[in-house]
C-alpha cells in the first residue's frame, strides 16, 4: 500500500499542472499546441483519478479514469488534430472583448473569488481543511476559465476546446465534492463525442469566425433562406 | 564575520567568475546543434574575453564619464549580486547580504547604468536599446517583485540564504507551489537576461537588438566586462531557480568533499538548465515587442496565484 501522505502531495501537484495548462489554454494564439495542451489536462485529470482511487478504493474513479482516458486523451484530440490538418489553421489572433492578457488578469480574480466564497461556504466544516477543498477551488476556476475561453475567442476550433477544458473543470469538481453518478458522466462524454464529431463534420465553417461561418451556411444553402441567390 | 563567511566570498566569486562564461556559451552550443551547425567549443568564450581584455578600449568623443564608469559599476553590481546567491555552499547570512530586495535593487542598478551608457555615445542604436529595455523594464519589473514576493511568502523569509538552507533541508520542492514558482522564475530569467523570446542575444540587427544596442559602443577591456557581467546574471539567476527547485547537492556544512560533490551536481543540473534554455529559444521566434505583457503576465499568473494561496490556506 502506497503512503497516503505521498499521494496527497502528488495530487498537489497535479493540481499545479492543471492551473498551469489552463493558463496555457486561455493564453496561446497557437492552435496546435492547444490541442496538444489539452490532451495534456485531460491526462494529468486521469492520473489524479488514479490517486484518489488508491486513496479512496472507489472503483467508479477506476471507470472514470478509463472512460477519460480513451475519450478525452486519445479520441477527442485525434479528431479536432485531424481538422486542424484538413483545414490548416495554425494560429487564433481574433478576441472578442478579451485579450488573452485581461482574461489571464480575470481568472485570478475568478480564482480568489472561488476561494474565499468557498471557503465561506464550508467555513468550520471538515471539507474546509482536506485536499477535496482545493480540488473544489481548482475544479471551478477551470470551468469559468473554459468559460472565458468559450467567449472571448473568435474561432469557432477554440471555443469548442474552450467548452472542453470547462467539461475537465466539471469533471475536477465532482471527482472531489461530490459523489457524480458514473452514468452522468458517462453521459457526458458521450455529449462530448458527439459534439466534436459534429464539428468535425461541419469542418467547412470552422476555419471561419463564426459571423463568417453564419454567412458561409447561407451560401452553401445549409440553411434554409432564400433571399441571396447563387 | 567569521571564517567561513570569509572563505564563502571569496569562493563564490572565483567560482562564479569561473563557471559563468562556460553557461553562456553551452546554450550558445546547444542551438548551434539545433540549427545543424556544430558551434564552437564551448571554451571559445574564454579565449575571446582574454582578448578583449587585452585589446585597447576606444570611446567615441561625445561619450562622458558615464561611458567609462559603465562596465566597472555594472561588474561591480554583478558579481556582489552573486554573493547573494550562493553556488554549491549556503553560510549563515551576515549584515544585509541576501536580501532579496537588495538583490532587485543591484540588478536595477546595473542596468539602469548601462541604458545611460547606451544614450551616452551619441549613436542611435544604443539609444533605441536603451528606450527599449527601459520600457521593457517597466513592465517588467513589477512582475519581477511579485515573484519575488512569492518567493518570501513560500519561504517566509526575507533572506536567500535562509531560502536556500530550507530548500536544501527539504532536499526536494517543498511544496507544489514551486512547480508554479518555477515557471515565473524561468520567464524573468528569459526576460532579464535579453534572450528570445525577448530579445535575441545574436544578432545586431537594428529593429531587434536590445541587449546587444546598449553595448554597441563598448569595445576593449570594457565590452569584455559588460559580457562577464551578463554572464555573471545568467548565472545567478539560474543558480536561483535551481537552487530553489531541485536543491539536491546544496550544502550547509563546510567540508571540502561535500562542496567537490556539490560543485560537480551544480554544474550538471546548470548544464542541463542551459539545454533547456537553448531548446527553448530555438523552439520559437522572437515576440512582437507588444505582445511581450503577454508574456510577463503569465509570471505575474502564476506568481499572484502563490501569494494567494500561501496567504488565505
Amino acid at each position: 500500500m502506497i503512503d497516503p501522505a505521498l499521494i496527497q502531495s502528488v495530487i498537489r501537484i497535479l493540481f499545479a499542472v492543471v492551473i498551469v495548462t489552463a493558463a496555457y489554454i486561455i493564453s496561446t494564439r497557437n492552435l496546435i499546441s492547444l490541442v496538444s495542451v489539452y490532451a495534456v489536462q485531460s491526462l494529468t485529470l486521469v492520473f489524479m483519478a488514479l490517486a484518489l482511487w488508491s486513496l479512496e478504493g472507489v472503483t467508479v474513479l477506476l471507470g472514470i479514469a478509463v472512460v477519460t482516458f480513451v475519450s478525452k486523451v486519445l479520441v477527442i484530440p485525434y479528431f479536432i488534430a485531424s481538422i486542424q490538418e484538413r483545414i490548416r489553421i495554425r494560429r487564433d489572433i481574433e478576441f472578442h472583448f478579451l485579450s488573452p492578457t485581461t482574461s489571464l488578469l480575470l481568472s485570478m480574480a475568478l480564482i480568489l473569488f472561488i476561494y474565499i466564497a468557498l471557503a465561506n461556504i464550508l467555513e468550520g466544516t471538515p471539507a474546509r481543511e482536506s485536499l477535496f477543498f482545493f480540488g473544489a477551488v481548482i475544479g471551478l476556476s477551470l470551468m469559468l476559465m473554459g468559460m472565458m475561453v468559450t467567449f472571448s475567442r473568435k474561432r469557432a476550433i477554440t471555443k469548442v476546446l474552450g467548452y472542453l477544458s470547462m467539461e475537465n473543470g466539471v469533471l475536477l469538481f465532482g471527482m472531489f465534492v461530490t459523489e457524480l453518478p458514473f452514468i452522468i458522466e458517462f453521459l457526458i462524454i458521450i455529449d462530448l463525442v458527439i459534439l466534436v464529431i459534429l464539428t468535425t463534420i461541419l469542418t467547412v465553417g470552422l476555419d471561419s469566425t463564426l459571423e463568417e461561418y453564419h454567412q458561409r451556411l447561407h451560401r452553401f444553402h445549409l440553411v434554409g433562406d432564400t433571399e441571396d441567390g447563387p | 564575520m567569521n571564517l567561513s563567511f570569509g572563505l564563502y566570498l571569496i569562493l563564490n566569486t572565483v567560482a562564479v567568475l569561473l563557471v559563468a562564461p562556460l553557461f553562456v556559451s553551452i546554450i550558445k552550443k546547444v542551438k548551434a546543434r539545433a540549427q545543424g551547425r556544430s558551434g564552437q567549443s564551448v571554451f571559445q568564450i574564454y579565449f575571446t574575453l582574454a582578448k578583449l581584455l587585452k585589446k585597447e578600449t576606444v570611446y567615441s568623443s561625445h561619450s562622458s564619464w558615464v561611458m567609462r564608469l559603465t562596465p566597472y559599476v555594472s561588474i561591480a553590481a554583478m558579481l556582489v549580486a552573486a554573493l547573494f546567491v550562493p553556488l554549491v555552499f549556503v553560510p549563515e547570512p551576515v549584515g544585509g547580504i541576501g536580501n532579496i530586495i537588495l538583490l532587485l535593487y543591484l540588478l536595477a542598478l546595473a542596468r539602469f547604468f548601462m541604458a545611460l551608457a547606451g544614450l551616452d555615445a551619441g549613436s542611435p542604436f544604443g539609444g533605441m536599446g536603451s528606450s527599449r529595455e527601459m520600457s521593457i523594464s517597466a513592465i517588467i519589473e513589477p512582475t519581477t517583485i511579485i515573484v519575488f514576493a512569492a518567493l518570501v511568502f513560500v519561504f517566509k523569509s526575507l533572506n536567500v540564504f535562509d531560502m536556500f538552507a530550507a530548500s536544501a533541508a527539504a532536499g526536494a520542492p517543498s511544496t507544489p507551489t514551486l512547480i508554479l514558482l518555477a515557471i515565473s522564475l524561468f520567464i524573468i530569467l528569459v526576460v532579464e537576461t535579453s534572450r528570445i523570446p525577448v530579445d535575441n542575444p545574436e544578432t545586431h540587427l537594428e529593429l531587434t537588438m536590445i541587449h546587444e544596442g546598449m553595448i554597441l559602443e563598448q569595445s576593449g577591456k570594457n565590452l569584455a566586462l559588460m559580457e562577464l557581467s551578463a554572464a555573471v546574471k545568467l548565472t545567478l539567476l539560474m543558480a536561483l531557480l535551481l537552487n530553489l527547485i531541485v536543491p539536491f547537492g546544496l550544502t550547509t556544512t563546510l567540508a571540502i568533499g561535500t562542496i567537490a560533490v556539490a560543485a560537480v551536481l551544480f554544474v550538471l543540473k546548470v548544464t542541463v538548465l542551459a539545454g533547456i534554455i537553448g531548446l527553448f529559444e530555438s523552439s520559437m521566434a522572437k515576440m512582437r515587442f507588444f505582445r511581450l505583457p503577454s508574456l510577463f503576465a503569465m509570471a505575474f499568473f502564476f506568481s499572484t496565484l502563490i501569494i494567494i494561496i500561501e496567504v488565505f490556506a
